[in-house]
């Protein structure tokens, strides 16, 4: 985040940054007025806070093991022992709940990181070296058509389809979630740095003799990364929900796994007779969650677009 | 002109189309599990099996193969499922209407919940509805629609009562009407079986609500932006300037707002055909997503296949049909 802060064109109503630990502190400062401001931006990054350090922390937070089963004690009612009950198999799903994340957040943040990667780079060389030569045009023609291609699939079946192909596992998952979301990126870093590369300065670094390469390193990436690095964070929100929905018809994370899809598949019948419990507390966390990358996002698109955040800066006084 | 245009899309739309069968086709075919092994079981003798595999066309080089399906589904035919055994046309033809009718009505009802309430935001700036809208558009993006789906089960099935079980479209004792449309609510309708009517109803009325309140969040979003940005515009400054009454000015601002909104219905529309497939799964209602989802898990790759396909041109379809509406919407791409 500290590179992108640097490469924008700094807000007047900002003073400009002294170095140093005094920079970083004044950056800060301002980061938590916008927050006051903004309270729930702080919600946002509570949330994503919060689910983070439980990630982290779960198996020191969780009364019981994620997949200890204790048939004695299945579909208890939340409270006593169990806070938030038992399932049909009598797992504590308090201590599932904590667990899920654990891997719910790492194959959407791994797999998001893989797409926006992948999509940011293909990206940035089309939208950089598209041109008036026929070549050129075709082979942007070519990925650009292609990225329709992927983008007219069924989602949902498509990543089904890519699961099944690759077997079942974490890493097809991440694959799936990868291949669905490399288009969005695509594109938008196409059209950012289609606008950009037209830019004065990037034809005085020409002008100047700097190489293609660096070009694009220096000047052109780093100026318009802003939108992509925004759209991460509600993208993570989405690939958990994508995550839960593949492991819920029994695609994703195999079952005694603790993950939040899966769980609320296990919970199924249970509702249907009158239990809600199992399915209804995994489903809370998981909207929980992807209401807090989805603030996370909606403040990094203020933050990281200059002219938004003049206008907020300026509303802080 | 408009004869050229859709000519021109249609033209553009052949490529797009055989990349998807393409893809789709080198995918599916990767899916491990022999459908040769699937039919006749782990005890079929060898010959036996490599029979089947011949019959069927998949000892043949992967190429042939493909030019194979590609002619055969220009006339219309997707091969058979082996789990129906029934050409998957056919079992397309009889489940599509079933998703087309739970997609469709579940997109009214998100219009429905997210038009006026954009609309409403936009138009009030502060108060309850405003502060509504912004928690629902926030919280609506993140509800799993399965996990809705249950809960609305949960209340209106298992409590209440008040809902039919979540058991398919139509109650098992009730003779469902004659095929129209396909819409099992709308052919009672056309019928005048009342019976039929009130069961189809009942069934219907969980899963679109999930679906409605779901979906709504970007209609929301879309509606509530534009009108903002129509509202605070030059010409609605000027209307208000020639003291036109309120409600004329609201209805300038929404009408100027209508081709975005239309749009992002149109991505909905598309994206529900194939993104309905859990709510189909749980309200057990036999759709073609359904169909598609079993194909996959039992390495059955035709339905796949054929849904994929369908699902493209049916997309395809609704954005040409929502091009035009476009045209009719906006004056300025009329030229």
């Amino acid at each position: 985040m500290s590179s992108i802060a640097r490469s924008g064109p700094v807000p007047p109503t900002v003073p400009r940054a002294p170095k140093g630990s005094e920079a970083r502190f004044q950056r800060l400062r301002f980061f938590f007025a916008i927050l006051r401001a903004r309270p729930s931006f702080a919600v946002g990054y509570g949330i994503v806070a919060t689910v983070v350090v439980i990630a982290l922390l779960a198996p020191w937070l969780a009364p019981y093991g994620p997949m200890t089963a204790d048939p004695s004690v299945y579909l208890l009612p939340p409270g006593g022992n169990h806070l938030l009950g038992t399932d049909g198999t009598g797992m504590d799903i308090f201590s599932r709940v904590l667990f899920a994340p654990r891997i719910d957040l790492a194959i959407a943040i791994v797999g998001t990181f893989v797409s926006a990667t992948i999509g940011g780079g293909v990206g940035a060389l089309v939208g950089y070296y598209e041109g008036q030569q026929t070549w050129r045009r075709a082979v942007s023609t070519m990925v650009m058509r292609s990225a329709d291609v992927l983008q007219a699939f069924p989602v949902f079946v498509f990543a089904i389809a890519l699961v099944a192909v690759f077997g079942q596992s974490v890493k097809s998952i991440i694959l799936a979630i990868a291949f669905v979301n490399t288009p969005i990126y695509l594109r938008l870093m196409r059209i950012q740095v289609r606008s950009i590369r037209q830019l004065r300065y990037v034809e005085a670094a020409y002008v100047a003799g700097a190489s293609d390469l660096a070009i694009l390193r220096r000047h052109v990436i780093p100026n318009s990364i802003a939108p992509l690095v925004a759209q991460l964070s509600v993208n993570i929100g989405w690939s958990v929900l994508l995550t839960a929905g593949l492991s819920f018809v029994g695609a994703g994370v195999v079952a005694p796994t603790p993950e939040w899809g899966s769980m609320v598949a296990m919970g199924f019948q249970n509702v249907v007779t009158g239990q809600w419990w199992p399915s209804v507390f995994p489903g809370i966390a998981l909207c929980i969650t992807v209401v807090g990358f989805g603030l996370v996002g909606e403040s990094l698109e203020v933050l990281l677009d200059p002219e938004r955040r003049q206008v907020l800066s300026g509303s802080l006084r | 002109m408009l004869l050229r245009y859709i000519a021109r899309r249609i033209l553009y739309v052949i490529p797009q189309l055989f990349g998807i069968i393409l893809v789709s086709f080198l995918l599916v075919k990767l899916i491990p599990g022999d459908p040769a092994v699937m039919m006749l079981g782990p005890t079929a003798s060898e010959q036996s099996l490599a029979a089947l595999r011949d019959k069927m066309g998949y000892s043949k080089p992967l190429w042939q193969q493909f030019t194979y399906y590609i002619g055969a589904a220009v006339h219309g035919d997707f091969g058979s499922s082996w789990q129906t055994t029934r050409p998957v046309t056919e079992d397309l033809l009889q489940r599509f209407p079933a998703t087309l009718e739970l997609v469709t009505f579940g997109l009214l009802a998100a219009i429905a919940i997210g038009f006026p309430l954009g609309v409403a935001a936009a138009r009030l700036q502060s108060g309850p509805v405003h502060k509504f809208a912004g928690y629902y558009r926030l919280v609506a993006g993140a509800i799993p629609d399965f996990w809705l789906a249950l809960v609305l089960i949960f209340v209106f099935y298992t409590r209440l009562g008040w809902s039919a079980p979540p058991l398919g479209r139509i109650d098992m004792a009730v003779a469902p009407p004659k095929t129209v449309t396909g819409s099992l609510v709308i052919d009672s309708l056309i019928v005048g079986d009342v019976g039929a009517l009130s069961s189809s109803f009942g069934h219907l009325v969980l899963p679109v609500l999930t679906l409605g309140i779901v979906n709504a969040g970007p209609i929301l979003k879309m509606t509530q932006t534009t009108v903002t940005r129509a509202l605070s515009s030059e010409f609605v400054r000027y209307a208000e300037m020639c003291g036109l009454p309120r409600r004329v000015v609201l209805r300038q601002a929404v009408r100027a707002a209508l081709p975005a909104v239309v749009t992002i219905i149109s991505v909905l529309y598309g994206f529900l055909i194939g993104g309905a497939v859990l709510v189909e799964i749980i309200f057990s209602w036999g759709g073609a997503g359904q169909y598609a989802v079993q194909g996959v898990l039992n390495a059955d790759v035709n339905p796949v296949l054929g849904f994929v396909v369908f699902s493209a041109v049916l997309s395809l379809i609704i954005y040409l049909v929502v091009d035009l509406i476009y045209f009719a919407l906006d004056p300025r791409t009329r030229g």
